[in-house]
């Protein structure tokens, strides 16, 4: 099938297969490999991208049904002169990351977030991104750096 | 950068690439000409296989391969112990499959859909054979021919006079200790890109391996190829935590099928429900421990039979041997003991392979040892601070040397303790305590846990079960280029711990150069000489003490070559941020890439007697190893009613030696207290009665999230070890606590006794059903409340 996407601000026309997962189809038709897949049912949101500004784990989404959508994944965060967005600054500030396998969902995440509570407490951000499973940290540094990152907003 | 960068918390150089999804993962590599592959697995625990037809795949176009296919290749993990029985472990099962989840043939296709299709054609019938999941059940069917009663491996360490001694205690304490079978799971599952080259007969084989030197060695031996025109490489991994430590049959199969399709890659990347049902698990354990103390709380005697279920196969290199013996080695941890004896037993059941998994049986032995503690201290009317700190090693008393004969080098586990009672306010939680006692809120409770972590063992205290090699060394080349900018290549591998970093700062620190100025190349075999890999948190001790040598090595070399060049003694002078300087004469400099530019480029320049090339290879072996001293306290509140347990404070205060990195090594025991509580609440693969995996999904095998996951306080007593950079290991520390200290509280908090894990709000309330039943009261309702 034939859809049409935004993609980090770039258009791509791309012929998928129904059964093809959006996380598939932007690793491998799109590059977007930062995007990464974790468990492909829906639990670790490692995939986690935000589909016309909303949170989906792109393991569960098939690409046909981003069709006409707007696509924004990890590799959209720094700016093109090479500037981290302060989500990413704050996780390197506080070591929000060690082997960086779920960062990227942890990322996009977060950035939906500060989107919807602008000032989180650390018990909302620790509720709020209770559906992102990170295996390295104990979650301290990840928990501190969207603390940072919100109050520096 | 002015001054060392070593023991401060530069910046990591793996974040900028991992923040921005730059990261290079095995499952990103996109390779021309690339294949996916796909296992058809085994549905049943233990079944004859009767036929596989893989007729119909192959007639729709697929490449399926068997066993047979592959020529029958099979790992076996050897062990010089005298009661080792050696077992082999097919790349693909043949004839007999020995666990749900076992591989039975690979499918490869275009795309990894395609290859699914095709795994679904392969039609493979099974006699099914009576199972066995539980490794203390008598009498069951053999699961390998060669051990009759499945007992893959068992050991005696024995003591002292065991029974003599226990006679004569003033206390005995008997328990049987039962724990739940759980696994690393990183977040990243396992993956591979296996590419041959046939004009010269090169294996390239990407892998997200802890070991690719060990993963080259074996690879090479088993497809009958020049060890030198094997390369592996393990790019970015995300997470290991020891799964990734072991050579699987899934990776001996994709580099056979890769040597049969010349020319292409083959890739596989696991899904979870692959990784849950037959990536290696851990931490199935049972206890039959009797413990005699005198009046004053000294421990006096041990005696323990550990039973460990290894599941189907001895997993290479480490072998059935890994839990049992780091279970019967390490079991009276930081405690002082003379009379000693624990039979240890690795038994082979239906189930998926036990591995490595951090903490190595200790989480599970920890658990015993403090719940002998807390059961002696309950009959004798002690705190259980005080019969820990009868019982700890002591300053004074290093070296001592414990009933297993290992060499503990650390002995402030009282100061940690301390630390760790102070950080979560002992005192005023146990005033609450009391306080809630007199009412009807919800019960609170206390747990404690000492442990020592064997980290960074050298050839003397090497790890693994007298496997047919020594784990104690690693090698590093530091080389400047002609830039004067320097390359390390190091033996190392990382898998989040940010080895990059550490070794950067190392080296830094050592020749004396900016931090900025280091790149390090690790998880490549091409490129480094020589490293065992991740594992027993060795590499910050035996990577950066080898990193450290040849770096100081390098240095020499730019010191000799600068003296010759501004006609000095090299003893006058001293390297800072890339400036060779005289000593007492600051003016008088050259600068590193000066220095480095004649060692390559203008030969006519170079003293006498000094070859061209500024580079130093080194190894470096501790010999034996260094312990880490620990506590932790948490405090847990229970609600009686459902058995959920929530942890108010948690402390964990260790002697990890000199930190290069604080904030590198608070990650590591934060992320491991986690794993640790995971596994002490939440985490059980649980086998149905026919060997069927129950918890085979993240919707069922529970991970613990920010949500459960308290803050966490976490202190240091930071004694120096004896090896060139002071360091212990820290990798594993925190998962020895949590599964001791949780079930301690949780029965402190109720006065009950748990005897099994993890503490699920069943297990609590089951628990507190039959303490409150023992004691003559009404068992507790829903919605009701207890009456004492």
């Amino acid at each position: 099938m034939e859809i049409t996407m935004v993609v980090d601000g770039e258009r791509v026309e791309l012929t998928v297969e129904p059964r093809h997962t959006l996380a598939d189809v932007l690793r491998e038709q799109c590059g977007r490999t930062g995007t990464h897949v974790g468990c492909e049912h829906g639990v670790c949101g490692a995939c986690t991208v935000l589909v016309d500004d909303e949170p989906v784990r792109s393991c569960l989404m098939f690409a046909v049904q981003a069709d006409g959508s707007t696509v924004r994944t990890v590799e959209g965060l720094e700016s093109d002169d090479g500037t981290l967005h302060p989500l990413q600054e704050a996780f390197v500030a506080h070591h929000g990351l060690q082997c960086g396998f779920c960062t990227p969902g942890m990322l996009m995440t977060a950035l939906h977030l500060l989107d919807t509570h602008p000032e989180p407490d650390r018990e909302t951000i620790r509720r709020e991104m209770s559906g992102n499973i990170c295996r390295c940290t104990g979650y301290m540094g990840i928990v501190d750096a969207v603390e940072e990152a919100a109050r520096l907003r | 950068m002015n001054g060392s960068p070593l023991g401060t918390s530069v910046p990591r150089k793996e974040d900028r690439r991992l923040v921005t999804g730059r990261g290079r993962f095995v499952g990103d590599l996109q390779l021309p000409r690339m294949r996916h592959v796909a296992f058809v697995r085994s549905p049943v625990a233990h079944a004859r296989i009767v036929s596989l037809d893989a007729g119909p795949a192959r007639e729709a176009g697929y490449r399926v391969f068997t066993q047979a296919d592959l020529g029958g290749i099979v790992l076996r993990a050897q062990s010089a112990l005298p009661s080792y029985v050696e077992t082999g472990q097919p790349a693909l099962a043949e004839g007999k499959v020995r666990f749900a989840g076992e591989p039975v043939a690979a499918v490869v296709a275009a795309d990894r859909y395609r290859a699914e299709d095709g795994a679904e054609l392969v039609d493979v019938d099974y006699a099914t054979l009576p199972p066995v999941t539980v490794a203390w059940d008598a009498g069951a069917a053999a699961v390998h021919d060669e051990a009759p009663d499945n007992v893959l491996l068992e050991r005696t360490f024995d003591a002292g006079d065991v029974d003599g001694v226990l006679a004569g205690a003033h206390l005995t304490v008997e328990r049987e200790l039962v724990t739940n079978r759980h696994a690393g799971n990183p977040m990243e599952c396992r993956a591979g890109v296996a590419l041959f080259d046939p004009a010269d007969r090169r294996l390239t084989f990407w892998s997200g391996t802890q070991v690719p030197h060990l993963v080259r060695n074996m690879i090479a031996e088993l497809l009958g190829l020049s060890e030198g025109n094997v390369r592996v490489v393990a790019p970015d991994v995300g997470g290991g935590f020891g799964v990734k430590a072991v050579l699987y049959p899934e990776d001996v199969a994709l580099c056979a099928i890769a040597l049969q399709l010349p020319g292409t890659p083959v890739k596989w990347v696991e899904d979870r429900v692959e990784h849950l049902a037959a990536a290696t698990h851990a931490r199935d354990h049972r206890y039959l421990l009797t413990a005699g103390f005198a009046a004053d709380g000294t421990l006096l005697a041990l005696r323990a039979d550990v039973t460990c279920n290894v599941g189907a196969y001895s997993v290479y290199p480490w072998t059935a041997g890994i839990e049992p013996l780091m279970a019967g080695g390490l079991l009276t941890g930081p405690y002082k003991l003379e009379h000693y004896r624990a039979t240890v037993r690795g038994v082979a059941t239906n189930t998926a392979p036990s591995g490595p998994y951090r903490g190595v049986a200790r989480p599970a032995s920890v658990f015993a040892m403090e719940t002998l503690l807390d059961d002696a201290a309950a009959r004798l009317g002690m705190t259980g601070v005080d019969i820990r700190r009868r019982n700890v090693i002591r300053p004074e008393d290093i070296p001592y040397r414990m009933p297993s004969r290992l060499v503990d080098d650390s002995g402030h586990y009282d100061e940690c303790l301390t630390k760790a009672l102070d950080a979560v306010g002992y005192d005023e939680l146990r005033a609450e305590q009391q306080r809630r006692r007199g009412t009807g809120e919800s019960p609170i409770g206390i747990g404690f846990a000492c442990y020592n972590e064997l980290t960074g063992l050298g050839r003397a205290a090497s790890a693994g079960p007298r496997m047919p090699f020594r784990t104690g060394h690693d090698a590093c080349t530091v080389r400047v280029n002609p830039d004067g900018r320097v390359t390390v290549f190091s033996g190392v591998t990382s898998q989040g711990q940010g080895l990059e970093t550490t070794v950067a700062q190392i080296v830094a620190d050592a020749l004396g150069v900016r931090y900025d100025d280091v790149d390090v190349r690790i998880g490549d075999t091409d490129a480094s000489l020589w490293g065992f890999g991740a594992f027993s948190s060795r590499q910050a001790v035996i990577g950066g003490g080898a990193a450290h040598r040849s770096a100081l090595a390098a240095r020499s070399k730019v010191l000799r070559l600068a003296a010759g060049l501004l006609e000095v003694d090299p003893a006058d002078l001293q390297i800072e941020d890339g400036v060779v300087a005289v000593v007492g004469s600051p003016d008088t400099t050259i600068g590193l890439p000066e220095v480095a530019r004649v060692a390559y480029l203008e030969s006519n320049r170079l003293p006498d007697g000094i070859e061209p090339g500024l580079e130093a290879t080194e190894f470096y072996d501790p010999v034996r190893g260094a312990f880490a001293a620990g506590a932790q306290v948490a405090a847990v509140e229970v609600d009686r009613t459902t058995g959920a347990v929530r942890i108010l404070r948690y402390a964990c205060v260790e002697d990890a030696g000199r930190a290069m990195h604080p904030q590198i090594v608070d990650g590591q025991i934060a992320g491991s207290i986690a794993q640790g509580i995971g596994g002490a609440l939440y985490e059980h693969l649980v086998y149905d009665a026919d060997g069927n995996l129950s918890t085979g999904t993240l919707l069922d095998y529970l991970m613990p999230t920010s949500a459960e996951i308290p803050e966490l306080t976490i202190g240091h007593v930071a004694r120096p070890a004896a090896n060139p950079l002071g360091v212990r290991g820290v990798g594993e520390g925190g998962t020895l606590g949590p599964n001791a200290v949780l079930a301690g509280a949780v029965s402190d908090a109720l006065g009950v006794r748990i005897d099994e894990l993890p503490l699920s709000p069943s297990v609590v309330w089951t628990a507190a059903r039959r303490a409150a039943e023992d004691a003559g009261k009404t068992p507790v309702e829903p919605g009701g409340r207890h009456s004492d």
